[in-house]
């Protein structure tokens, strides 16, 4: 009997055709930026977005041309971070025009369309209750959007944050085939370290792109009584974590209340405190980082 | 989704298409062959698998705009976000800008041509053009994106019981398209309110 392949055309339906177009208008969008660094951590609440807002604001302080794009579509924080949250978006006659944060980074994300803090993302649909099934294909679109019909303009780079969880790597394969690579984030806890392994894993095994190395976020605080350094959790050595999976470690922020407040003020901490110890540990990575680039 | 059939080993074509009605349509295809005849049934989940894919069944005549799918697709959207008028998504100038392929290099072609099939239409076969038989239900969904639910409406429709609350929400919706709304407001819902009994 026939298979679904002998049969000619796609029923009139131009599905093939449409999916191709969407493809060649993203990879034309995407042939302005030379570089993507996808950011993943696997695991949630390891301060993968401020790590991402603060790299970003560093490789600006640099002088390279950043966008960051929020793939976290259901819990979008970069604009909130980069001090962007509320502003509009413009409909230029070439896209999207993103709001600008500090150093001019160019910020894209769901944030920005959502009507309230406590509005969460839903879709249109038949039934919520089963929008499980469609909902991933939603999101990918979304992202294919952002990142096709925004004008971002020339970039040096353009940083990718991306949601808790290895299954949302996937979102971004597709999309970004000639992604340059995927920074990990995890805090010291062997916790963390037993999903992000997983993350590293689901990367290597996409065969994406290359795993440019492990940040660890909330290495130290410094005790704000007798001035010394202690650790924030017992046991994880993300420095031991990295030379076993055979990857760079490209530094340990420490943690410092302040990032916080920055945060939660929608000032990139980098910006007001660069000479404290978690802004020089950022700063530092971020020149890795840039080195990485230019020997790329 | 293409259909064969068993005993010809045949690509069937279609017949006819009925509908939609709530949401479904009917569609009969037939054996050129044997003249056996058998008839597809969507439901709305199956319509909403074709929008989460961004496409437009049967193609599409104008370029697409600038987040045409979260605009559409985005249940709540924050007033002023998006400022300026519609426009067309185009890569930056530069090298890359040529890599593009215009929408008309596909041969796209209005959504509204593609309904209803005549019976010439359908003896051209599946593969004749952009005549897909799922069209019709996929741009009723379209239609109904295109609806803005007000917070306040939405909290209304979450008194109705889960059970119907899908139905509700689609008469809701036909109703407001039928009388040209875009935007769903507690009052459109107690217009229609008699007619759903809720």
């Amino acid at each position: 009997m026939k298979t679904y392949w002998d049969i000619a055309g796609d029923g009139g339906s131009n599905v093939a055709a449409q999916v191709e177009a969407q493809t060649a208008r993203l990879r034309g969008r995407m042939a302005h930026v030379r570089r993507k660094v996808a950011v993943v951590s696997g695991k949630g609440g390891v301060g993968k977005s401020t790590v991402t807002a603060n790299l970003a604001v560093a490789l600006a302080m640099q002088g390279l041309r950043i966008g960051v794009l929020d793939a976290d579509v259901n819990g979008p924080s970069m604009a909130k971070l980069l001090g962007v949250r509320g502003r509009s978006l413009h409909m230029g006659p070439n896209g999207i025009l993103p709001p600008e944060g500090p150093m001019g980074i160019k910020v894209v994300s769901m944030d920005l369309l959502l009507p309230s803090d406590e509005t969460p993302v839903a879709w249109h649909g038949p039934a919520q209750q089963e929008s499980f099934i469609w909902r991933g294909m939603m999101e990918v679109n979304t992202l294919r959007e952002f990142l096709a019909d925004t004008a971002w303009g020339e970039l040096d780079l353009l940083l990718a944050d991306l949601p808790p969880g290895t299954d949302r790597i996937s979102h971004l394969t597709g999309l970004l085939p000639d992604l340059t690579g995927c920074l990990v984030v995890t805090v010291p806890s062997e916790v963390s370290h037993l999903i992000v392994k997983k993350a590293v894993s689901a990367v290597r095994d996409a065969r994406w792109a290359p795993t440019l190395g492990l940040v660890e976020n909330m290495g130290r605080f410094t005790c704000k009584h007798c001035g010394a350094p202690e650790a924030m959790f017992p046991g994880g050595d993300t420095r031991a974590m990295a030379a076993a999976m055979g990857l760079p470690f490209l530094g340990s922020i420490d943690f410092d209340p302040r990032l916080a407040a920055a945060s939660d003020r929608g000032v990139p901490f980098l910006l007001s405190h660069p000479d404290t110890p978690a802004g020089e540990a950022l700063t530092r990575i971020a020149r890795t980082i840039q080195a990485w680039m230019e020997a790329e | 989704m293409k259909f064969v059939c068993v005993l010809c080993d045949t690509p069937m074509k279609l017949e006819e298409t009925v509908g939609p009605v709530e949401g479904s349509l009917t569609v009969t295809f037939a054996c050129p062959s044997c003249a056996h005849r058998i008839a597809l049934l969507t439901n709305p989940w199956e319509t909403q698998l074709v929008r989460a894919l961004d496409v437009k069944i049967g193609g599409r005549n104008t370029p697409p705009e600038s987040w045409e799918f979260v605009k559409a697709m985005l249940a709540a959207r924050r007033e002023g976000a998006l400022e300026g008028a519609g426009d067309v998504a185009a890569p930056e100038e530069g090298s890359a800008a040529s890599t593009e392929p215009s929408s008309r290099d596909f041969g796209e072609t209005s959504a509204s041509s593609v309904e209803p099939l005549s019976r010439d239409a359908q003896a051209e076969g599946l593969g004749a053009g952009p005549r897909c038989p799922f069209s019709a239900v996929a741009n009723r969904a379209a239609e109904a994106a295109s609806l803005t639910w007000d917070p306040a409406a939405e909290q209304r429709l979450e008194r109705v019981p889960d059970f119907i609350r899908p139905m509700a929400r689609q008469g809701i919706e036909r109703f407001a398209a039928e009388r040209g709304f875009t935007r769903i407001t507690e009052e459109v819902i107690d217009e229609v309110r008699g007619t759903l009994g809720f």
